[in-house]
C-alpha cells in the first residue's frame, strides 16, 4: 500500500522510469478526467446495495421464519448458482440476454416486447449483473441476523397488544440492523470497484472506475494515474462507510 | 513521510536493461528442453496432440513444454514484466507476441538478439514482406509465427448490402449494431487509413481528428460496444451486424454461418504479425533457435497453417496444401495466402515511441470511457 501511495505521487513514463515529485497533480488531473466514472460507480454501488436489500430481505425473512425443517435446503438453493465461478456466471448472462438469445428471442417471437429491444451493452444489464452477483453478500448476513432473532420477543410484543406490523417495525427490523449494516458494506464496497460486469455486460457508456484503473495499469502502463485513482476510490469508500456507520450508530448495534 | 515515499521510486526500465544486453545468450548448447508460451488454438492439433511438436521432438530430441498461456499482449506483458526488468529469466524460452510489443520489448532490452546463422530456413523460405519489418529492423529480435489482417466482418444477410469501407461502420441505418475494437492500434489505424493518412507519417493531429469521429460515432448511438476477443461471439449471436475483425476468426465463423463475410476495406487494412522471440536470459535459447528454424520448413509451415488458418509466413506452403487432400480451400483462400492485389491494400501499424503511444492511448481512452 505504501508503494501504491508513493507511486501515486510520481511522474514519468514506464520506459524512462517514474520519479517521485510529491505533487498532487496526478490526483487533480485523474479526478478531473474520470469524475464521470467515479460518480457512476458510486451510484451503481448505491443502487446495487438498495436493490439487493429489497430483494433479499423478504427472501431470507421467509426462510428464517417460515422455512421450518427445510431451512438449510432453501439456503442451499439460494447459494447453488454461486458454486459456479463469478466470470462464468457473468458470461452466461451474456448468452441469456443476447438480442436474439434464449430470453429476448423468445419474448420477441411471442410479440411481447418490441423487436429492437436490447439489454446487453446497457446500464440495465450491468446493474442486473451486479445485483445478481452480489446478492449472497447481502442475503447471508441478513439471514444470520434474522435466524438469531429470539422469537419470544415477538410473542412478548403481541402479548403487549402490538399488531404484527408494529412488531415487525419495532422488534424485527431493529434487531436485523446489524445484518443490514454488514450486508450493505459487503455489497457496496466490491460492487463500486467491480469491472467484470461492466466489461462483459456493458458498453462505453457504462464504464466504471474499476475498468479505468485496470486499463491504466495494464494497457497504458500509467502506474501513477492508476494508483492515484485507486486511492481516490479507497478514500471515497472509507468516507462513505464512516458516514454510514455514524448514521446507523453501529456501536449500539454490534456492541 | 515524504522522504520515505520518495525512497520507493520506480527505476527507469530501459536503463538497467542496457547492461544486460551485451551479455549474450546464456548457453551455446542444445539443452534438450524447450518451454514454449503461445496463444490458445494457435498450433495444429490432431487427436488431442500437436503433430508439429511431436515431429520436432522426433527430429531433434528436444522435449517441448507447450503452454497456451497468452490471452492478450497486455496481460501477458504484465505477468513477465517484473522478472525481465530485474534481469531474471522467465519460465519460457520462446514466446509469441504481436509486432508492436516486440518493438517495445526490444527497446527495453527484454529480448535476446537472434543468431541468424542458426535460422537458415527463415532466410531461405520466409516471404519477402516478413523480412526486415518496420517494428524489428533486420529481424534482430524476432521472426514471424503467423500473421493476420485487421479488416471488417459483416453479416450479409442482415446488412442487405456489401461493406467495402470503414465509412460503412458509420452508417446510421445500422445504429446500435456496430462493433469496434478496444485494441487501440487496430481501431485508430483503420480510421487513419479511412481519412487517407499514411500510417507511418500519422501525427497527433490526425489521431485527434480520428478521436472526434469516434466520439461522434458513439454519441450517434451507432456503436454497440468496443470489443476485445469476444467480438466474434457477438457477431455469431447476431448482436452486431458488422464489426472490425481479425481475418482468422472470421474464417472459423463462416464454417458455421456462410452469411458472414470478411473484407479488407478499400481505404486499407492492417497486416499485423505475431512473432516468435526469445526473452532475455532464457535458459534454453539454442533449443528455441532450433524450433524457430524447424517451423520454417514448408511442409511444417503448411501443417500449422492448414489448421490455424491465419496467414503463413512461408509462401511455399500454399503449393503443399493445394496438393494435400482436403486442404484445397485453405490453399485458395486469399485470407490465408493474400493475393498480390490484396497485399497492396495492406498496411502496417506505425511504430510508436513511448511518448506517442501514451498520447494515442490517452486520446483513445477518452473514447472507451464514454
Amino acid at each position: 500500500m505504501f508503494t501504491m501511495l508513493s507511486t501515486s505521487f510520481q511522474e514519468g513514463t514506464f520506459e524512462g522510469g517514474f520519479t517521485f515529485t510529491g505533487h498532487w497533480q496526478n490526483y487533480t488531473e485523474s479526478f478531473a478526467a474520470f469524475d464521470t466514472q467515479i460518480y457512476r460507480s458510486l451510484l451503481y454501488g448505491l443502487i446495487v446495495t438498495v436493490a439487493t436489500l429489497l430483494i433479499s430481505f423478504p427472501m431470507v425473512y421467509w426462510i428464517a421464519f417460515r422455512g421450518g425443517r427445510r431451512k438449510n435446503l432453501y439456503l442451499l438453493l439460494l447459494l447453488l448458482p454461486f458454486f459456479t465461478p463469478f466470470i462464468i456466471r457473468t458470461l452466461a448472462w451474456k448468452q441469456i440476454l443476447a438480442d436474439n438469445g434464449i430470453l429476448l428471442g423468445s419474448l420477441k417471437n411471442a410479440g411481447l416486447v418490441p423487436e429492437d429491444l436490447q439489454l446487453l451493452a446497457t446500464s440495465t444489464a450491468v446493474l442486473g449483473g451486479l445485483i445478481y452477483n452480489f446478492l449472497p453478500f447481502m442475503a447471508l448476513p441478513l439471514y444470520v441476523a434474522l435466524e438469531r432473532l429470539d422469537h419470544s420477543l415477538l410473542d412478548a410484543a403481541s402479548d403487549l397488544y402490538s399488531t404484527r406490523r408494529q412488531a415487525f417495525f419495532k422488534v424485527t427490523l431493529p434487531l436485523a440492523m446489524p445484518g443490514v449494516f454488514a450486508g450493505s458494506l459487503l455489497t457496496f464496497i466490491p460492487s463500486v470497484g467491480d469491472f467484470i460486469n461492466a466489461e462483459l455486460l456493458g458498453s462505453v457508456n457504462t464504464t466504471m472506475i474499476g475498468n479505468v484503473i485496470q486499463r491504466e495499469f495494464q494497457t497504458n502502463l500509467d502506474f501513477p494515474t492508476g494508483s492515484a485513482l485507486s486511492f481516490v476510490l479507497m478514500i471515497g469508500i472509507l468516507v462513505g462507510v464512516f458516514l454510514y456507520a455514524r448514521a446507523l450508530g453501529t456501536e449500539d448495534l454490534t456492541g | 513521510m515524504a522522504a520515505f515515499l520518495a525512497s520507493c521510486g520506480i527505476e527507469g526500465q530501459s536503463q538497467d536493461a542496457d547492461s544486460e544486453e551485451n551479455a549474450g545468450l546464456t548457453t551455446d548448447q542444445v539443452n534438450g528442453t524447450l518451454n514454449f508460451a503461445n496463444w490458445p488454438l494457435y498450433i495444429d492439433r490432431a487427436k488431442g496432440e500437436n503433430p508439429t511438436l511431436i515431429d520436432f521432438t522426433e527430429a531433434t530430441d528436444i522435449e517441448v513444454n507447450y503452454d497456451e498461456v497468452i490471452q492478450a499482449n497486455d496481460s501477458f506483458f504484465g505477468t513477465i514484466r517484473e522478472p525481465l526488468a530485474n534481469g531474471d529469466p522467465i519460465d519460457y524460452d520462446l514466446i509469441v507476441v504481436t509486432d508492436w510489443l516486440i518493438a517495445r520489448m526490444g527497446r527495453l532490452g527484454y529480448l535476446e538478439e537472434l543468431d541468424h546463422s542458426k535460422l537458415g530456413n527463415f532466410d531461405a523460405n520466409a516471404g519477402a514482406i516478413y523480412k526486415d519489418p518496420n517494428y524489428d529492423p533486420g529481424n534482430t529480435y524476432s521472426i514471424p509465427w503467423q500473421s493476420g489482417i485487421t479488416g471488417i466482418a459483416y453479416n450479409r444477410a442482415l446488412t442487405g448490402r456489401d461493406f467495402t469501407s470503414m465509412s460503412d461502420l458509420f452508417d446510421t441505418e445500422f445504429a446500435g449494431k456496430i462493433g469496434m475494437f478496444t485494441e487501440m492500434r487496430d481501431t485508430i489505424s483503420l480510421m487513419l487509413l479511412l481519412n487517407g493518412v499514411e500510417l507511418d507519417s500519422a501525427t497527433i493531429e490526425d489521431v485527434e481528428e480520428v478521436q472526434q469521429q469516434l466520439l461522434q460515432q458513439v454519441d450517434d448511438g451507432i456503436v454497440r460496444q468496443y470489443y476485445g476477443n469476444e467480438y466474434a461471439d457477438a457477431l455469431a449471436r447476431e448482436d452486431i451486424v458488422a464489426t472490425i475483425a481479425w481475418s482468422g476468426d472470421v474464417i472459423q465463423l463462416t464454417l458455421d454461418n456462410p452469411d458472414l463475410r470478411f473484407v479488407v476495406p478499400d481505404d486499407g487494412g492492417i497486416l499485423w504479425v505475431d512473432n516468435m522471440a526469445i526473452p532475455q536470459n532464457a535458459v534454453n535459447p539454442i533449443d528455441a533457435h532450433e524450433f524457430m528454424n524447424f517451423v520454417y520448413q514448408p511442409d511444417i509451415a503448411a501443417q500449422i497453417v492448414g489448421w490455424v488458418n491465419y496467414i503463413c509466413p512461408v509462401p511455399d506452403a500454399q503449393e503443399i496444401l493445394a496438393d494435400t487432400k482436403g486442404y484445397k480451400p485453405v490453399a485458395e483462400s486469399p485470407l490465408v495466402f493474400p493475393t498480390p492485389e490484396m497485399e497492396t491494400k495492406l498496411h502496417r501499424y506505425k511504430v510508436l515511441d513511448e511518448d506517442e503511444e501514451q498520447e494515442w492511448n490517452d486520446l483513445f481512452q477518452q473514447v472507451l470511457q464514454g
